[in-house]
């Protein structure tokens, strides 16, 4: 079916790229609103650490929450380590699972898994650039640059609300996943290999997002995690493609393949 | 990797109607306990929750005690009703309907359904129909089970905006870019309607419905890319991926936030 040579396109390189760059313009365009709502979550969860709930419209302490006031009174002379560069502000970089309750267990498991990706896309790209890989197409180094470039974004949305929120931001990957992942990733040999395991992730990512949308309670939070999962889920719908497989499986986003709270290692 | 065949593009929809049957149980369980939280909220009386608008209150009460519960429903969603769910729920249906048809209606053409169409584009389109049924299926049977009437209707606004762009599609990228407009607005929707609604079992539903209208944006956009670029030949499963144009790997996902400006009110499609 595809024989057709690269000389019988009729868009140019510098037309698609022009496309590609209008993209990036209606991205920065939407993150206002994003920032919006990080603002107002981060500022809700600001007054739950501090222990003065608000009653500013939509927190809710939930399930969580309630905890919450009492472990971050106890975590809060426990932070140490350094800032990332996602949120240079934040008082540490520590990863102890025990730090964060509530909702802010559920950002700082998006904020590990968004590291997690960009970390395989990176290793991907350096492992392309030492031919172990083989021979990689462009377009796949650019789906893996422009996906690795959202990855950082959603971690920079997570890190910030923890960093607002008073609590150390999450700089790498502490997941009972990752080992796994990275023990795979250091294994493949082909572009397939890697497609595959990110498909993994981005599926994973998609449906802990879409688990995240209904058991975070803060309406900036759930709003937030709601906004993410239709990109990983574009991510995968890609992936697929890419490795002929049929690019929409399911009707349904499920929450069987979902990276649940608890896999939020402690240091 | 040679592009697979008819059949093999065949054996690999089936493979995708399991897995996706398995996602299906899954969101009619959501459903189930979401309705089952509300009929069981109406039929209590004297509860804590005042008039009885809190679907799923009994369940987060008793994981929260009386004074998480308090703090709950101090601060729940200040949207938050029953009715305001039907709706959503109703305009969500609209949405799906107004698909169905447009999807049946390019079908019938030439270039999407007929002999000279993309054989991936083809089974592209009969598949997203009938996932578009099933959210539409889903959306009504949640309605229908809380007492409100079912959308059959297309929606609307949607349907005058299709109606004035047919009689001018010329080809297999017209009907890609009104798939992507209609696919746009009901993943921005429902993204929208995550945070609009009351429980979270529905909160679930459509977060994972939005999901998939979003993949199937993905695509479409990857094939108009494809098609305006006078490549249609390589929209193949699997695609040649190194004639594929550098630009391509990254035209399916062009936010890294899902925008939803053009969300439709939760009252849109709502049945009179």
């Amino acid at each position: 079916m595809s024989t057709d040579k690269r000389p019988e396109m009729q868009i140019s390189e510098r037309e698609l790229t022009a496309m590609t760059r209008d993209l990036d313009e209606l991205h920065e365009s939407t993150f206002p609103g994003v920032r919006t709502l990080l603002d107002e979550f981060s500022a809700n969860l600001a007054h739950i650490t501090r222990g003065h709930p608000t009653g500013r419209r939509g927190f809710l302490l939930g399930v969580g929450g309630v905890t919450t006031l009492g472990m971050a009174a106890a975590c809060s002379s426990n932070d140490t380590g350094s800032s990332t560069t996602a949120a240079p502000a934040a008082p540490a970089s520590t990863t102890a699972a025990a730090t964060y309750e509530g909702d802010l267990k559920v950002v700082a498991l998006a904020a590990a898994l968004e590291n997690l990706a960009v970390t395989a896309y990176t290793g991907a790209l350096d492992a392309a650039g030492k031919g172990t890989l083989g021979t990689v197409p462009p377009a796949i180094g650019v789906f893996v640059q422009t996906a690795m470039k959202q990855h950082q974004d959603h971690a920079a949305a997570w890190n910030a609300v923890l960093s607002k929120a008073g609590k150390p931001t999450i700089s790498d990957a502490p997941l009972s996943i990752t080992a796994d992942q990275v023990k795979a990733l250091g294994a493949a040999k082909s572009v397939p290999d890697v497609a595959k395991l990110a498909l993994d992730l981005e599926n994973a990512a998609a449906q802990t997002y879409t688990f995240a949308a209904a058991n975070v309670t803060d309406t900036g939070g759930i709003m937030t995690a709601a906004t993410i999962q239709p990109v990983e889920a574009m991510h995968a719908a890609i992936l697929n493609f890419v490795l002929g497989q049929y690019p929409v499986p399911d009707a349904f986003i499920g929450v069987d393949k979902a990276v649940k709270p608890d896999a939020l290692l402690p240091k | 990797m040679d592009p697979i065949d008819e059949r093999g593009l065949r054996e690999l929809l089936v493979e995708s109607d399991d897995l996706q049957s398995d996602a299906m149980r899954t969101a009619t369980r959501g459903l189930d306990d979401y309705v089952e939280a509300v009929l069981d909220t109406r039929e209590r009386s004297g509860s804590r929750d005042p008039g009885g608008q809190w679907p799923g209150w009994s369940r987060v009460a008793a994981v929260t005690g009386l004074a998480g519960a308090g703090a709950v429903l101090a601060a729940w969603p200040a949207a938050a009703d029953p009715a305001r769910d039907v709706q959503a729920l109703q305009t969500a249906a609209s949405l799906e309907n107004l698909a169905v048809a447009t999807y049946k209606t390019a079908l019938t053409l030439p270039f999407i359904g007929g002999a000279d169409a993309n054989a991936v584009v083809k089974a592209f389109a009969e598949k997203t129909m009938a996932q578009h049924i099933e959210h539409g299926q889903a959306f009504n049977g949640a309605v229908a089970k809380l007492g409100g009437k079912a959308q059959n209707d297309p929606n609307a606004k949607y349907a005058a905006v299709v109606k004035q762009t047919v009689p001018t599609i010329k080809g297999a990228g017209d009907v890609v870019a009104l798939a992507i407009a209609l696919e746009d607005v009901a993943a921005q929707t429902y993204t929208k309607n995550v945070s609009q609604v009351s429980t979270p079992e529905l909160r679930q539903l459509f977060a994972s419905v939005a999901g998939v209208e979003s993949q199937h944006k993905a695509i479409l956009l990857a094939v108009k890319a494809l098609i305006d670029g006078g490549a249609p030949q390589l929209i193949a499963l699997p695609p040649d991926a190194a004639k594929l144009p550098d630009a391509a790997g990254g035209v399916g996902f062009p936010d890294a936030f899902f925008p939803t400006e053009k969300a439709s009110p939760v009252e849109e499609g709502a049945v009179k």
